[in-house]
Order: structure tokens, then C-alpha cells, then sequence
């Protein structure tokens, strides 16, 4: 039997910084009226740029990673889950979103490290987006289980359905749709927290969101190597600083670090999986509660590269001429006037490739062949994620798309928030027969 | 007389394909199939097409599974069914308004999957709270009346959009009169039939309706319903066209005396009022309705008239049906209930698949009705 | 070279011994109890009983099914390899029919759908998610409900030409269905048929996932069930091939890839 290639790994130097800085971004929160500050809660989509121009002591709690740090604390999840069906809500429901109502109900609020601390910060306003059918709503009841503690708490919510630009850009009168909503927005801002807002700030927060996410799509380009330096269940550790904190100086400062880090490895041959030698991606957000399945993975000498998940909810890319699919350009310089920033950030927000598939399911097939051939993938893992309607939408199209492209595909059911919805080990028996379809073995 | 009207409205629906091709052969125009009732039917009227909403058969979705993830709710892949199984082939074209994602997978999979000749997206606003809606969405409007233009080589003028908008308020204004009669102390028509009538709307030419319409007006109100009304209960969902479950409730010693979903009241709710820009009446119209949950933010404005609706029609319980896996609707519930108990009106929810199962769900009606009637107080 | 494919699914043990890896000496079947190793260990013995054989005998087994790991490498089977059912399946059913590209197996527990390429290799596969309302379990709860033996309810759902539509999503939500049905004094054959015509669709849906290319073959315990063929034809809009011995086709599969990692060695 032919022996199997080990290559040679190293754990990353900048994972503690990486901890710390997640760490800090919840303590943060929490603690923000120690600092005079001010606190907001909505989604990680959110155009978080916006209240930044409110000052420099502005803190925020996105919510989708949120719900990401509750599922991965199973039995909190648990608690969380019991507590808003005991309140009448369907478990059907989006689980990110049953993570964050269930933390107000049951009035606590977990930290990074899973320490669950009394008292959930309610937030002194919501700054929300609608990418989805219960974005929106998620913050709309939010703000009424806030109510009945007694705190009144102010929403503003940005509607971006506008469509996706596949082929050619999207129309001006789309676009002017929401810079519109963002210009009123800041009106609001000044109006419900008294300050006065700041432009400068503004145009600084929306240059530093544009470059953290080219820099994050760079760092995901570096994974075309073989071997890949990089392991999905890591980047997710990586790639969660841009939903948190993708405006601040210090995402890019980070991103930067990690770029550098990542290009030693890429020229040292240094792997994330030793035993590589089957690249797989996968789709949507995993099952948070149980990524030991990417080291039971590893078993086999699979390695999951990453997803257009990982890559594209934060990373931002472009096709060029010749059909690659690359990290985009950023935009000539830096927006000097509030109306330069906010035109700036929805042309490249609307980009976004995990946009794509809420209006195109082409679109999105599209981009993962490109990944499959420019990241040397051979298989493909759908999760077909009952926890969110929206990243899991035309998730069947898309299956058909790579099987008709002739790229091997496994799709598993699961549920990124709700631990019951999720079969660890009926799925692990699958992706075994899957496995050893493909001529693995353990 | 009223019976026969009611029963032509139920031969339409369960005769509906048939009615569509006959419709077509007379006519020579288009049939265009729409998904969701944010879809404006006004400019399909205007372009002498005729809007036959796709609607499922109750059966089991099989053939759906390659198409549509299990997880999106029956109505999404049951109307797919019908268009894979070729039932909705005498179709030109299909349009969606922009609602929720499940039926938005339902028209990208009919687009990819069954022949059409024309398939349009039209990006609804979800924001109809802010005021940049209406202009944003005046201008979809223009678009889609260009491609409808192109589609059948014929200017959409001031005039048709005017006649579109007369056909619509019409039926609309009509529907509304009828619904007044279920108002009284002893309503004139069961909820069963008026969800026929409305449903029947859907799928017919509208002008044809109104006329029967008209014809039920003039005999309503001589009209004495031979069954005690019961229970007054007010039915609040999503999709719901479970004719099946409207019977068997109303069997048990109630009516429903008012609705809020998109088979009923919230279909015919507001009309457009006039204007001299067209588009932007109709637009207009279309965000100013009553909402779907899904666009229903930050204020909760379908909750309040859900409200205003139970006590206009003296409402003494409701019936919420959640159609599994609709987060928009699913949402609600909690604040919904609230909502009304806070004027004195109970509430009891739902779980709905393709099928229902009546056993489970007449065990928990009855005792629903029970409480309300306050028999429990006797044991 | 005698070799031998162990089945051990949810419900029942299927034991086949192969000689040069064609002929069927002999095929053994029992129930699994809570010992798993123990009611395998039975089954075995009694298939080399029938057999005639010694246990030195049998040069290579390989094991398949829900409870494979019980005997993998643990006496006194002792399983050289295991391979997870879609593999068994496909291997077993080529063998038997070789123009065989999709192969529906339906079992206890579980139902699978498996796409067949060259010499009986996997293409793709889906297995129903967590759901029993795919599999004869189904069937069995729905016999009890209905007071009929579970061997009778095909052949008495083929009694009646009428339709009823029942939720196919759940297996629970489907018996509260049946139950329904019974009190409103329904025929027990419709009921029988509806309950055959929901598991059909919910089989056939998870195999329209993988798609369906001709020749069909339908294995496992439940293709024994006449009553299933008839609408499982219809949902899928295709024929459908019963092997002989189609709960036997798994085991038949494993002892075919013991005699071939018998004969690379």
C-alpha cells in the first residue's frame, strides 16, 4: 500500500490574539457604561459603520455570532431553546435568533469563554438590516421582550432587498434606496442617542470594513495552496473577527498579521492537516455545536478548505476577465464625504457574495465551482441547515448545479443553533459511506 | 340564488385550470401564474393578461424534494409540485412579488425547471415603513411595465393602468361589502364561503367575478343561514386555503366571522387611490397595505389591525394558523397573542402541514370553544 | 474459497455464505436483541450449520449494517472489514442484476437510495434523515394501529382503489392520521393503501434527490411488501426489479467484497 504523505504542521502563532480579541469584544459590551459608552445590538450584516460615526466609545453586540458563541455552549443552548418555546415561539424558528431571545428571557448573557454572567446588557438601540424573512423581526421582537423588563429601546432597520448584481450592476435607483435609508438613519442616530455624528469617523469605518474584507478574501486565496495552511473549523476562529468588528482599526490590523502569518506558511509547506490528501468545502454555517466532526473528518486526510461561507459572508471578491474568481479591488481611495461613504459601502456591501443566493441560485453555483477548481476541492458538503432559511435558500439548486458540473457532493441535514436538530453520529455513519464512496478509509 | 353564486365560486376553484384554459381560448390573451399577493395584478389587468394565483392541491409534495429543501414550508413546495406535474401548463409566464424566501425558491425553481416564456422578480420592498419605499418601489413598477411591454409588444397606457386599477378596486371594494355581512349577530354567510369567495377571486377573471358578486349583494341581505352561528372566531395565518378545516370547525358550533391572511382579508383590505402617476398609486397601494409579517417592521402594524379587526367584528376567539417552518408568521405569535388578549380575546395556535390531521386538531378546537363558551366553569 | 457477508441491521441479522464468490451456499436470518454481538454470533452458527461447515472454513468476513462495529474484529465472528450499507448494497444488487444503475433499499430503519456505476461501485447515495416514516417500522406501527398482521397489510392495501391523502413528513403526525381515519369508520384496505401510498411518496422523494435511472431495483425487508410496489412504480414513473431474497442483498454484497479483498491479497 503506498504510504501516506505527512506534511509538516505548526498551530498558529496569532490563535491567543485572536481569542483575546473575541474575549474583549464581549467583555466589552457588557461593560461599556463603565467607559460613558454606548451599546447597540443587530445584525453582523448591519452596516455597523453607521453608528460608528457616533464616536469611538460605541460598542456592539452583532447577533448572528452571538447565537454562533450560545449553540457551541450546548447546554446554555438548551436553556435558551426551552425558554422562548415555554414563551409560545415555534421551534421552527431561525436557532441564532431563539439563541438571543432565549439569553433576554432567561436574563443572562454568555461570554466567549462560555462564562454565563447574570443580567442580559439590553442595548440603548437596535441598528438592524432585513437580508431575510425574520431579520427584521428578530430585533422587533427583541425590542418587545425589552419592553416587558422595562426598557424601551429604540430600533432603526435598513431594508437591502434589493437583488443581487450578478452580471452587471445594480441600477442607481436601488442603490440610492439605501444610502437613503442610511442617511435618515444617522438622522435617527443623533436623535436617540443626543450626540452629534461624525463624518470623518464615518469615512474611516467604512475604509477599514472595505479593506478587512479584501484582506480576509486574500487570506481565504491562500488556501489554493497544497497544502492548505488553513483548516475551516480554524478560520472560523479567524474569520469571525469581520462579523464583529469589521469596521474597527483593529480587524484590520489583525487581518493584516494573519495575511503575513499565512504567507510564511504557504511558502513553508506548512499544513492545517497533516494526513491531507482529500480537499473538501462545505456550505453554510456549521452545526456550531459539534465541529469535532471536521477533526473526525481529518481521520480520513480530509481537509475542509472552507466555504463560500466563510469565504464570502466577510470576504468580499469579484470575477476578472479571465473568469478567476479574486479578491476585490478595493475602490481608488479613501471616501472624504459622507456621501462618498455611504455610496462607497453599499456598492461593495451588495457584492457580497453570500448575497447572491437570496435572489440567484446560479449565482452562487457559479462562485463554488470556482472555488472547486481554483482550490483543488474534490468534494463538496452541503449543510442543509434547518436553523436559517436564509443561507440555506436554493440550497437544492445548488446541489444540482455541482452534480451536473460532475463534482461529488454529500449533503447532511442539520441545524447551526438548535443541538437537537443536528444527528451527530447518523451523520458521521453518512459522510463514512460518503467516504468510503470516494475510496477513504480511517 | 346566493347558493348558486357560492357555488360557482367553488367550481371555479376546484374547476380552476380548466376555467384558466377556457379563459385563454376565448380570450387570445396571456395567463401569467403570481406566488404571492404583493404581486401587482393591477398592471397584469392592464396589459389584458389574466393573474391566476398558484396555489397547492393539499397532496403530499413528493416530486418537490430535488428542487426545495424539506425544511421550507408545504405551500412553497406544493405550489412547485403543481408546476412540475404540468397542472399549471397553459401559463405564459410567471411573476413573484417580493415576500418571503420559501416562495421565492418556489418561482427560481420553476424558472430553472419548467419551460416558461416569461419569469419576473419584481423586488417588493420589505422597509414599507420607511418612506423611501414608495418611490423605490414606484420605479420596480416601471420596470416590470417595460417588460411586460416587451413581452407582449404592446404599450401599457395611462388608460389600461386606469382600467386595471378600476378592475381590481372593484372587486376588491365588492368583496369588502360582502364581508360587512359577517358582522351581524347572525352573519349571512359562513367563513368557509367567504374564503371560497376570495380564493375564487384569485383565480378568475376578475370582472367576471364582481359581476356575480354584484348579483350576491343584491340577495345577501334576504338571505337567513339555517344554523345557529356559535362561537364568533376570527382565523389569523399565513397561506391558508384549508377549505377542509374551515368546514369541519364551523360544523362544530362556530363561525368565523373575520379572517386575517392572504386568502382573505388581507388580499382585499385597500385598494389604490387614484393618482395622477400611476405607478406611484399603485406602488403606493402595495406598501401601504395591510402587511405580510415577513415586511411587517419595526412596528408591529398587522398585529394592531389584527386587533382592530377582532373587535370590529366582535371576535370571541381566534384561531392562528401557523403553517410549519413560516418564520414571518411564526414570529408573531407570542405578540400576536398578547395583542388581543389585551382586548379580551383568546387565542389558540395551530401547527398546519399539507395535510391536517383533523382527529388531533378537532380535540383541541372543541376544547378551545369550550373555554370560550366558559362550560368549563360547570365541572 | 468460502467467504461470508454479515447484515447486522436495526431489526435483523442477515448472514450469507458465498463460494468463489458466486455461488450461495446457504442464507441465515434471526432477530437482533440487545446483545448484538450475541444474536449475530447465533445467526452465524446456525448459517454454518445449515451450510455444513466449520468456522476455520470461512476464509474472510466482512460486515455491513447499523451494527456492524459489534463484530468488527470481536470474536468469535471477527470481521476483517466493515463496510457501511450503500457500499454492501450496491456490490449485492449488481451482481444479481448488472444493468442496475438505482437501487432503493428500504429496511427497518432506515431507507437509502443508491446510484450504481461500474462494476457495482457507488456513485451517490441519500438516506432518509431521521424520519421513519421511510421504512417498515412504518408499517409495522401503522399493522398494530390497524389490527392486522404486518404480512397481510400489502396484500390488503392492494384491495382498494382509493386515495388518501396523508402527511408523508412524519411517521408520528402520520399515525394520528390513521387514527383519525379509523374513527371516521374508513375501509381498513383505504387506510392500508394510504398508509402504502405515504411511505411510497416519502421513499420516492428521497430517491428523486439522487435521481432515477433504469434498471431500478427495490431491496430490503419491506420489497417483500407487494403492497409498496404499486405506488413506489407510480411515484417514480419507472419499473421497479424485486431480486429474489431481497433482504438477503446487503449480506450478499459484504461476502462478494470479502471474496474480492480476499483475492487482491
Amino acid at each position: 500500500m503506498a504510504q501516506i504523505k505527512e506534511y509538516p504542521t505548526e498551530p498558529l502563532k496569532i490563535w491567543n490574539e485572536a481569542k483575546q480579541l473575541r474575549s474583549k469584544y464581549y467583555e466589552d459590551y457588557l461593560t461599556a457604561y463603565e467607559r460613558g459608552g454606548l451599546r447597540w445590538a443587530g445584525g453582523a450584516w448591519s452596516f455597523s459603520i453607521i453608528p460608528a460615526g457616533l464616536g469611538e466609545d460605541v460598542y456592539c453586540l452583532t447577533g448572528e455570532p452571538h447565537g454562533a458563541t450560545i449553540a457551541f455552549f450546548k447546554d446554555f443552548a438548551a436553556k435558551c431553546h426551552d425558554a422562548v418555546e415555554a414563551a409560545g415561539f415555534p421551534r421552527t424558528l431561525c436557532s441564532y435568533m431563539r439563541n438571543y431571545w432565549g439569553s433576554i428571557l432567561l436574563d443572562k448573557y454568555v461570554l466567549a469563554d462560555g462564562t454565563v454572567v447574570d443580567g442580559h446588557p439590553a442595548p440603548d438601540f437596535i441598528w438592524q438590516d432585513h437580508i431575510c424573512c425574520s431579520h427584521g423581526k428578530w430585533y422587533q421582537v427583541a425590542k418587545w421582550l425589552e419592553e416587558k423588563k422595562g426598557k424601551k429601546v429604540p430600533m432603526y432597520c435598513v431594508d437591502v432587498s434589493v437583488g443581487y448584481p450578478m452580471d452587471k450592476p445594480l441600477e442607481e435607483y436601488k442603490i440610492n434606496y439605501i444610502v437613503q435609508q442610511l442617511n435618515d438613519g444617522i438622522e435617527w442616530l443623533e436623535k436617540v442617542t443626543g450626540r452629534k455624528y461624525n463624518d470623518k469617523l464615518l469615512c474611516e469605518a467604512v475604509w477599514n470594513e472595505i479593506k478587512a474584507t479584501r484582506l480576509w478574501a486574500e487570506i481565504c486565496a491562500l488556501n489554493q495552496a497544497v497544502p492548505a495552511p488553513l483548516d475551516e473549523k480554524s478560520m472560523y476562529s479567524l474569520y469571525v473577527m469581520g462579523t464583529l468588528m469589521k469596521h474597527l482599526p483593529e480587524c484590520v490590523a489583525f487581518y493584516e498579521r494573519l495575511k503575513a502569518e499565512v504567507e510564511d506558511r504557504v511558502r513553508r509547506g506548512i499544513a492545517a492537516v497533516a494526513n491531507e490528501r482529500f480537499r473538501v468545502i462545505t456550505d453554510t454555517q456549521p452545526p456550531w455545536g459539534f465541529l469535532q466532526i471536521f477533526r473526525e473528518m481529518e481521520k480520513y486526510g480530509v481537509v475542509s478548505l472552507g466555504s463560500l461561507y466563510t469565504y464570502g459572508l466577510i470576504g468580499m471578491w469579484e470575477y476578472r476577465p479571465d473568469g478567476t474568481w479574486t479578491p476585490k479591488e478595493l475602490p481608488p481611495r479613501k471616501p472624504q464625504t459622507r456621501e462618498e461613504a455611504l455610496k462607497m459601502i453599499v456598492e461593495w456591501t451588495v457584492n457580497r457574495p453570500e448575497w447572491a443566493h437570496f435572489y440567484l441560485p446560479e449565482a452562487k453555483t457559479k462562485m463554488m465551482l470556482s472555488i472547486v477548481k481554483q482550490w483543488n476541492v474534490n468534494a463538496v458538503l452541503l449543510h442543509y441547515n434547518r436553523g436559517c432559511e436564509g443561507l440555506s435558500v436554493h440550497i437544492a439548486e445548488n446541489r444540482l448545479g455541482l452534480q451536473k458540473a460532475g463534482v461529488p457532493v454529500f449533503p447532511f441535514e442539520g441545524n447551526m443553533g438548535d443541538e437537537r436538530e443536528f444527528d451527530f453520529t447518523g451523520t458521521l455513519a453518512r459522510l463514512t459511506a460518503f467516504f468510503a464512496s470516494m475510496g477513504l478509509k480511517n | 340564488m346566493v347558493a348558486e353564486v357560492f357555488e360557482t365560486f367553488r367550481e371555479w376553484i376546484d374547476n380552476r385550470h380548466e376555467y384558466a384554459r377556457a379563459w385563454k381560448e376565448r380570450a387570445g390573451n396571456k395567463v401569467v401564474g403570481y406566488f404571492c399577493t404583493y404581486v401587482p395584478e393591477e398592471i397584469l389587468y392592464a396589459a389584458n393578461i389574466l393573474p391566476v394565483r398558484i396555489l397547492g392541491s393539499h397532496e403530499p409534495p413528493t416530486v418537490t424534494e430535488p428542487y426545495i429543501f424539506a425544511m421550507y414550508c408545504h405551500l412553497c413546495r406544493d405550489c412547485l409540485a403543481q408546476g412540475l406535474k404540468g397542472r399549471f401548463d397553459y401559463t405564459d409566464g410567471i411573476v413573484e412579488g417580493q415576500s418571503c424566501l420559501h416562495l421565492r425558491q418556489a418561482f427560481n425553481a420553476w424558472r430553472l425547471h419548467i419551460p416558461t416564456d416569461f419569469a419576473y422578480y419584481i423586488h417588493v420592498p420589505h422597509g414599507i415603513q420607511n418612506p423611501h419605499a414608495i418611490p423605490y418601489l414606484t420605479q420596480e413598477l416601471a420596470k416590470f411595465k417595460k417588460a411586460l411591454e416587451d413581452w407582449t409588444g404592446k404599450k401599457i397606457t395611462d388608460e389600461d393602468l386606469d382600467r386595471g386599477i378600476r378592475i381590481m378596486n372593484r372587486n376588491r371594494e365588492l368583496m369588502r361589502k360582502v364581508y360587512e355581512y359577517r358582522k351581524l349577530d347572525n352573519p349571512k354567510l359562513t367563513g368557509l364561503e367567504a374564503m371560497e369567495m376570495v380564493l375564487s377571486s384569485q383565480m378568475v377573471d376578475k370582472e367576471e367575478h364582481s359581476k356575480l358578486l354584484e348579483r350576491l349583494l343584491q340577495e345577501l341581505p334576504n338571505r337567513k343561514l339555517d344554523r345557529n352561528p356559535g362561537i364568533r372566531l376570527m382565523i389569523i395565518g399565513s397561506e391558508d386555503d384549508d377549505r377542509v378545516f374551515m368546514k369541519n370547525v364551523e360544523a362544530l358550533g362556530a363561525t368565523f366571522v373575520i379572517d386575517e391572511h392572504c386568502t382573505g382579508s388581507r388580499y382585499i383590505w385597500d385598494d389604490v387611490i387614484p393618482h395622477e402617476d400611476r405607478l406611484f398609486a399603485i406602488a403606493s397601494r402595495y406598501v401601504k397595505r395591510i402587511p405580510c409579517p415577513s415586511k411587517d417592521w419595526p412596528e408591529f402594524t398587522r398585529l394592531m389591525h389584527s386587533v382592530r379587526l377582532a373587535k370590529e367584528f366582535r371576535v370571541q376567539g381566534t384561531l392562528v394558523i401557523q403553517n410549519k417552518f413560516c418564520d414571518p408568521h411564526g414570529i408573531e405569535i407570542p405578540p400576536l397573542k398578547e395583542a388581543l388578549k389585551s382586548v379580551g380575546v383568546e387565542t389558540y395556535p395551530l401547527e398546519f402541514d399539507v395535510t391536517v390531521p383533523w382527529g388531533q386538531f378537532r380535540t383541541r378546537v372543541e376544547a378551545f370553544l369550550e373555554t370560550l363558551t366558559g362550560l368549563e366553569e360547570l365541572f | 474459497m468460502i467467504t461470508a457477508g454479515v447484515d447486522v441491521g436495526a431489526k435483523y441479522v442477515k448472514i450469507v455464505l458465498l463460494e468463489d464468490g458466486k455461488n450461495v451456499l446457504t442464507r441465515a436470518n434471526g432477530i437482533v436483541e440487545f446483545d448484538v454481538r450475541k444474536s449475530a454470533t447465533e445467526v452465524f452458527e446456525k448459517a454454518l450449520l445449515d451450510a455444513g461447515l466449520k468456522h476455520e472454513q470461512i476464509v474472510q468476513v466482512v460486515a455491513t449494517g447499523m451494527g456492524r462495529k459489534a463484530i468488527h474484529k470481536i470474536s468469535p465472528i471477527n470481521a476483517g472489514e466493515v463496510v457501511p450499507e450503500v457500499i454492501a448494497d450496491a456490490k449485492g444488487t449488481y451482481h444479481l442484476i448488472p444493468t442496475v444503475k438505482t437501487v432503493i433499499d428500504v429496511g427497518a430503519e432506515e431507507g437509502r437510495g443508491v446510484k450504481v456505476g461500474e462494476n457495482g461501485k457507488v456513485r451517490d447515495f441519500v438516506i432518509n434523515e431521521r424520519c421513519a416514516a421511510g421504512a417498515g417500522t412504518f408499517i409495522e406501527t401503522m399493522a398494530r394501529a390497524l389490527e392486522v398482521r404486518v404480512e397481510d397489510m400489502g396484500p390488503l392495501a392492494l384491495k382498494s382503489a382509493n386515495t388518501i391523502p396523508m402527511n408523508a413528513q412524519c411517521c408520528v403526525f402520520a399515525e394520528s392520521e390513521v387514527v383519525t381515519l379509523i374513527h371516521s369508520k374508513v375501509a381498513k384496505e383505504d387506510v392500508a393503501k394510504a398508509i402504502h401510498d405515504a411511505m411510497a411518496g416519502r421513499i420516492a422523494s428521497m430517491v428523486l434527490r439522487v435521481g432515477v435511472e433504469k434498471d431500478v431495483a427495490l431491496i430490503g425487508g419491506v420489497a417483500r411488501n407487494p403492497g409498496f410496489w404499486p405506488p413506489l412504480k407510480r411515484e417514480l414513473n419507472t419499473e421497479i426489479v424485486v431480486p429474489e431474497y431481497p433482504e438477503y442483498v446487503g449480506a450478499l454484497g459484504a461476502a462478494l467484497l470479502a471474496f474480492e479483498t480476499e483475492g487482491q491479497k
